[in-house]
């Protein structure tokens, strides 16, 4: 992790024209918002009757008593969460230096979900207790289990935002687990975390109102030493700044009031995100200026979502979760702004720690990796369970037949993530990135659904063609917004996220609606080798080979671009087409994982974490190594999968995150 | 001549009788209830414990072996079971290459964009009962809720009935209201009851509504199947638009114990008599 990059606050900041500035937009939402709610009331109840059903809503009459006790207390609680959200970003983007950071990165949104989930599932009496006080909970202990992970290193930025990370994917397979097993009593979480404003009451504003203002309160003597954050770390401490507490306790402000929106109205994810860094992108570039029109925008954003959904309304309305809508609106604004601004190129910056030393001769930990690889495959072709119980069958043809190809196919997929993973890491220079960051997995998986809601049949050459060109298309995607900056990585990275979260969106929308095809979906998306057939497995095994040699001419690349466009350059790497290069292979080898395990490539960012953590730094031994050790990781995965609720088939990809994910959490904890 | 011929004849048909298929596992639960009201105990059933707990009835057998999830029933305890015939729906489609290796593939619809539900569990009883040479039985099975139906429909007849939404509860803020091309369509039509949600459904023949929308017939009677999710009939009762709703504040709210809303025949016969029981003793 040593090539890491800490991006300072000042280095998404723009260098924008003197015309552009959050105020016209802001406003102009604001406004856009005001005129779609005016329309929307119209709609509902004439305008006479407004004054009346505000107030004192006549018993009797339904539609006054909706414009009362639904229509306003939305509206009012769209802008009133839109605000919030986009305050606790702006906190965190602040605190953690990372314009990437959000409520969502820090474990709060899935922590509270996974908090209602356990409680359905095993104590409902506790949500009679109140859904908001679990929600909390469960945030609150993510959290902490991030800053538990992150603590020993002082809560650096980049270890915070990557346990977070770790800690939010880790608790979203957890999540979707529970939901694969216990798909029927879980349409009320689907709603939730889809993120749901409709009200019946005032309640939710009568919970959010008070919150909000002790924690303004608490926040108002920490906005002074929050602005020197602006600087270094050492020119901040060199003023006199107690960096760990004021980051701690900033911190818990934020995450608590994203835990009470998340508990009151579900997850509402891109508005943290989105609100704070367009303010920036907009030239905002004090600290006192986005904490006033982040805000202010996130209002604007959630309350003219919400809106539009509202106005649509018909079937959609309540099909159409608002968080999930933000997510699709906002990363399509994101995607149209990204090559409109002048992001500065890549270039070294504030670096961490190396995480473990570095391993001189490589071959025989290589090998050792080598040698485990071979027994876990004969293990998982071995060991399994019957009618009758376990058994130990080496000769059996046909169970063999069953089981090759599943084995082949993650062990193929393992190793093509883990590849992908290294690439995008060392390219983006970025600890974070991983093939799912990239979005190629996601569009591979768009294309997939695709085919799942809108024809009646689905056949496996469908699905092999559609993924594909899902996943060729985002590839395109993204290397036709990109290509002007020379793909800087920051700028490659937000456009995969962008993806990420349009893609995120459209499942939540696909599982909320609560069609039953959901099921098909979930479970070929938490990753499953069950639909591989021999020829396919014998396909992938063919192309992570083929990949794995084509990848390892280019190790030199691989150890400049981390350096920096500057010394990249100089050192004679020629830096567009090494990046084109180097990203095709990458999406190449991620649509191929994909289209077997499903999106959810956890391994991609684990294995090469592994790799370094035991020592292989250099780029060949890391590559190596990381396919080694996902190809690994995933076989076990599988074989678990297998077996641990037989009959039962539990995904791969799902138990490699499980599995994967706990053990990274401890080597981020240890070192 | 004639008697002997009889028992030719009957030996044949014994015959081809036994070369019907027995040992056959499902992986859909409705496909399951068709083959049970048939009189079929099924070899392996997919998600038992989900059956038993949705469905309730008609019960499943305890020698019935659970082949796991329904989205992936398990390939290597099937293939060891040896099924005779394999059922699924066209939901499942994905998995028949795989189950193809095991045994033939039938795939039955009872939902689909062409018929209505009932209509379709009706084809669906018949086809069964012809690939398990059971017809007699299949017609048999049919003319009863036919005729169940039909004796629901005069009772309901006797005293004027509100049209009613049909729903389950997703939280205390959203229902699924169950319309068009679902299964209680079919019996609503029937029963003469009108559908108060005449809007927009899913394959599947839902929707899913915030509860405001139920305000849009105020002469509805809201049925509403059990079990609630935890939590919902607390906080409807500190909901001011629900207590407020035309039909909560007139009690005209009538819950009905589970049934399984993506089911058969005897779903829909076992929703028709709940409307009897529930309905039939209503004054108005």
């Amino acid at each position: 992790m040593n090539e890491a990059r800490l991006p300072l606050s000042g280095n998404l900041a723009t260098t924008p024209s003197r015309r552009s500035s959050p105020a016209s937009l802001t406003l102009g939402l604001l406004m856009l918002a005001g005129l779609l709610a005016l329309i929307l009331l119209a709609q509902r109840l004439p305008p006479a009757l407004w004054m009346q059903a505000a107030w004192q809503p006549a018993a009797d009459d339904m539609p006054q008593l909706v414009f009362h006790f639904s229509l306003l207390p939305r509206l009012l609680m769209a802008l009133l969460c839109g605000a919030i959200l986009a305050l606790a970003g702006t906190l965190m983007q602040q605190v953690l230096r990372n314009p990437l950071a959000s409520p969502t990165t820090l474990g709060v949104a899935s922590g509270a979900q996974l908090g209602l989930l356990v409680a359905t599932l095993w104590a409902p009496w506790l949500l009679d207790l109140g859904r908001e006080w679990v929600a909390l909970v469960g945030g609150a202990l993510a959290t902490a289990l991030v800053f538990a992970l992150a603590w020993r290193r002082g809560l650096a930025p980049l270890t915070l935002i990557l346990a977070g990370l770790v800690v939010t994917l880790y608790l979203s397979a957890l999540n979707t687990s529970l939901m694969l097993i216990q798909q029927q009593d879980m349409n009320a979480v689907f709603i939730w975390g889809s993120g749901s404003l409709s009200q019946n009451s005032w309640q939710g504003l009568q919970f959010l109102l008070p919150r909000l203002a002790v924690v303004l309160l608490l926040l108002a003597p920490l906005l002074r030493p929050l602005a020197l954050l602006e600087l270094d770390d050492n020119g901040a401490r060199s003023l006199g700044v107690p960096l760990r507490s004021l980051r701690l306790i900033t911190l818990a402000l934020a995450v608590y009031l994203a835990a009470a929106v998340v508990s009151t109205v579900g997850v509402i994810g891109f508005i943290g995100l989105a609100a704070p860094a367009l303010v920036r992108l907009l030239g905002a570039r004090r600290f006192n200026q986005r904490l006033l029109w982040s805000p202010l925008l996130g209002a604007g954003l959630l309350s003219c979502t919400d809106l539009g959904i509202q106005l649509l309304a018909g079937p959609l309305a309540e099909l159409l979760p608002t968080g999930a809508a933000t997510a699709l609106l906002g990363a399509p604004l994101l995607l149209w702004l990204l090559p409109r601004l002048n992001l500065p190129a890549g270039q070294p910056a504030a670096r961490s720690q190396v995480l473990a030393p570095r391993r001189d001769r490589p071959l025989p930990l290589l090998l050792a990796l080598f040698a485990a690889f071979l027994v876990a495959t004969g293990l998982a072709l071995a060991i399994g369970q019957g009618v009758d119980g376990w058994d130990w069958r080496v000769s059996d043809a046909q169970l063999f037949d069953w089981r090759w190809p599943r084995v082949m196919a993650a062990a193929a997929a393992g190793c093509m993530l883990a590849l992908a993973g290294c690439l995008i890491q060392r390219l983006t220079g970025n600890p974070m990135a991983s093939p799912e960051v990239l979005g190629i997995s996601a569009g591979a998986a768009m294309g997939l659904i695709a085919l799942l809601f809108l024809l009646p049949v689905s056949t496996l050459a469908l699905q092999l063609g559609l993924g594909g060109l899902g996943a060729g298309l985002t590839l395109l995607l993204i290397v036709a917004i990109s290509h002007r900056s020379g793909f800087a990585p920051e700028r490659v990275l937000l456009i995969g996220i962008s993806i990420t979260a349009l893609f995120d969106a459209l499942q939540v929308i696909l599982l909320a609606g609560g069609d039953p095809r959901g099921q098909n979906l979930l479970s070929w998306m938490s990753g499953s080798t069950y639909f591989v057939g021999p020829g396919q497995a014998l396909g992938v095994g063919f192309c992570s080979i083929v990949l794995l040699l084509a990848a390892l001419p280019l190790c030199r690349w691989l150890e400049l671009l981390p350096l920096g466009d500057g010394s990249s350059r100089s050192l004679g790497v020629p830096l567009v087409r090494s990046r084109m290069l180097l990203l095709g292979l990458a999406a190449l080898l991620t649509a191929g994982a994909t289209l077997v395990i499903g999106p959810l490539s956890f391994i991609g960012l684990l294995a090469p974490h592994l790799a370094r953590l035991l020592g292989l730094v250099r780029a060949r031994s890391q590559l190596l190594g990381a396919a080694l050790l996902g190809a690994l990781v995933m076989v076990l995965a599988d074989w678990l999968g297998r077996n641990l609720l037989f009959p039962a088939q539990l995904p791969a990809g799902l138990l490699a995150s499980l599995v994967g994910g706990a053990y990274f959490m401890l080597c981020l904890r240890r070192h | 001549m004639r008697a002997l011929l009889g028992v030719i004849l009957s030996c044949c048909l014994g015959l081809a009788q036994a070369a019907a298929p027995t040992r056959i596992a499902v992986i859909d639960w409705g496909l399951t209830e068709t083959l049970l009201g048939l009189g079929v105990a099924p070899l392996a059933v997919a998600q038992t414990s989900g059956y038993r707990r949705w469905v309730v009835e008609p019960a499943l057998p305890d020698t019935t072996v659970d082949l796991g999830l329904r989205v992936e029933p398990n390939l290597e305890l099937l293939a060891r079971l040896k099924p005779e015939l394999i059922l699924i729906t066209p939901q499942f489609e994905a998995s028949r290459a795989q189950l193809e290796r095991i045994a033939p593939v039938k795939s039955l619809a009872i939902y689909s964009e062409e018929q209505e539900a009932y209509l379709g569990a009706q084809r669906v009883t018949r086809e069964l009962g012809q690939l398990l040479q059971r017809e007699g039985q299949a017609e048999t099975l049919i003319a009863r809720v036919d005729q169940a139906l039909l004796h629901v429909a005069t009772r309901l007849a006797t005293r004027p009935q509100a049209p009613v939404f049909v729903m389950t509860f997703l939280d205390a803020r959203h229902v699924r209201l169950f319309g068009r091309s679902s299964i209680y369509q079919g019996v609503l039509d029937r029963v003469g009851l009108r559908n108060a949600w005449q809007g927009h459904t899913n394959y599947w023949g839902f929707t899913q509504q915030g509860i405001d929308r139920l305000a849009a017939e105020p002469e509805a009677r809201l049925l509403y199947l059990e079990p609630l999710p935890p939590g919902v009939e607390r906080n409807l009762a500190a909901s001011a638009l629900w207590q407020q709703l035309p039909a909560v504040r007139d009690g005209r709210l009538t819950p009905l114990p589970p049934v399984w809303s993506f089911n058969g025949l005897l779903a829909a016969e076992r929703f028709a008599m709940l409307l009897d029981q529930h309905l039939g003793g209503v004054h108005e």
